[in-house]
């Protein structure tokens, strides 16, 4: 073994030297993939930040009455929206208006049912409980993580 | 042609270590003695034994695998480490260990870098493979597959470097000096 590693001393030397060549081409090429990688999050971080000057995130909770209840949280909506305008962004929304605001009448298509309503509530972060919307859904602006929800519903009164 | 009964022996033992090893370290990804053992079985019994046991270790531990079955993906393995075994029957003839007890510890650091560096080429070789097979089947862009693998093939090749330099002329000669080696009784 002596023997053939004195005669080909060089040759083990190269092979060593490969393995540490493809040790760093390894680090190399990873650690330049991680730099593009990390450089394109901190371009979007940043286009994020600049969108959130003039946007705000809500989450939106859409109960059809039948079971099916859909969330649509960190919806992004321009700051001063209302709720119809917040809605409309996630859904079809069919309304009328009248003197003290909009009415929804259908939500994606889902809507017209005899004595069943599209009601809308808000969550209030101190009582821990929804609460019934004060206003018409044109009227009410929402701000910065706000919670609400959509519900088709027959009313209690 | 009678196939000598204690080569058979030898191919099951290995065969039956390689699966034992591989999923003992089974929560360890990349890391695993089979490329050790298939290369030994091929520098100790020669090209056919050290292919075979690559390839039969691969088709149970490919097939009763945890992470999944995939045929196309079981080929390459099995190719691929049956390169283990063929290489380590060819330089059987090139390496020749001292077995001698005082010679052997006077050339182990010499035995060891260059078991060291037997290793990290051939799994260099067997993670390139594999790796083009795996973009080709699912059909993943050839330079991306490439990249995401570079951890896991970093981590394949360091470990066998360390695994070959440390263990591979302790096992070779311990099996020559237990069993003999193919030139021996065949």
């Amino acid at each position: 073994m002596r023997e053939i590693i004195n005669k080909n001393t060089w040759f083990w030397a190269s092979l060593v030297l490969l393995c540490g060549l493809i040790i760093s081409m390894y680090l190399g090429v990873y650690y330049y993939n991680e730099n593009v990688k990390y450089q394109r999050l901190y371009r979007e971080a940043i286009e994020r930040l600049h969108h959130l000057r003039t946007h705000m995130l809500i989450h939106i909770l859409i109960n059809y009455g039948n079971g099916t209840k859909i969330w649509y949280n960190e919806t992004e909506v321009p700051i001063g929206s209302s709720l119809l305008n917040a809605t409309e962004t996630i859904a079809k929304v069919d309304y009328q208006l009248f003197k003290y605001g909009a009415f929804v009448t259908a939500i994606n298509g889902k809507g017209g049912d005899p004595g069943y309503y599209w009601m809308w509530y808000f969550w209030n972060s101190t009582s821990g409980e929804w609460e019934m919307g004060p206003v018409a859904a044109d009227a009410y602006i929402l701000h910065h993580g706000d919670a609400v929800s959509w519900v088709y519903e027959k009313p209690s009164w | 042609m009678r196939t000598p009964l204690k080569k058979i022996s030898f191919i099951g033992i290995m065969t039956s270590l390689c699966i034992v090893t591989n999923y003992m370290l089974i929560g360890i990804p990349n890391v695993k003695f089979m490329d050790l053992f298939v290369f030994v079985s091929g520098y100790t019994m020669g090209v056919f034994s050290g292919a075979l046991v690559g390839v039969l270790t691969w088709l149970v531990y490919g097939t009763l695998n945890p992470y999944g079955f995939n045929l196309p993906t079981l080929a390459a393995t099995c190719t691929g480490e049956s390169v283990y075994g063929i290489t380590g029957g060819l330089l059987s003839g090139k390496l020749k260990l001292e077995t001698n007890g005082s010679r052997f510890y006077e050339n182990l650091w010499e035995n060891s870098l260059i078991f060291g560096v037997i290793g990290f080429l051939l799994t260099f070789t067997y993670d390139f493979f594999t790796n083009v097979v795996t973009a080709l089947v699912f059909e993943i862009p050839l330079i991306p597959c490439l990249i995401a693998g570079i951890p896991f093939a970093l981590i394949h090749e360091v470990s066998n470097l360390i695994i070959f330099s440390l263990l591979g002329s302790v096992i070779i000669n311990t099996i020559q000096k237990l069993i003999g080696g193919e030139r021996n009784y065949q």
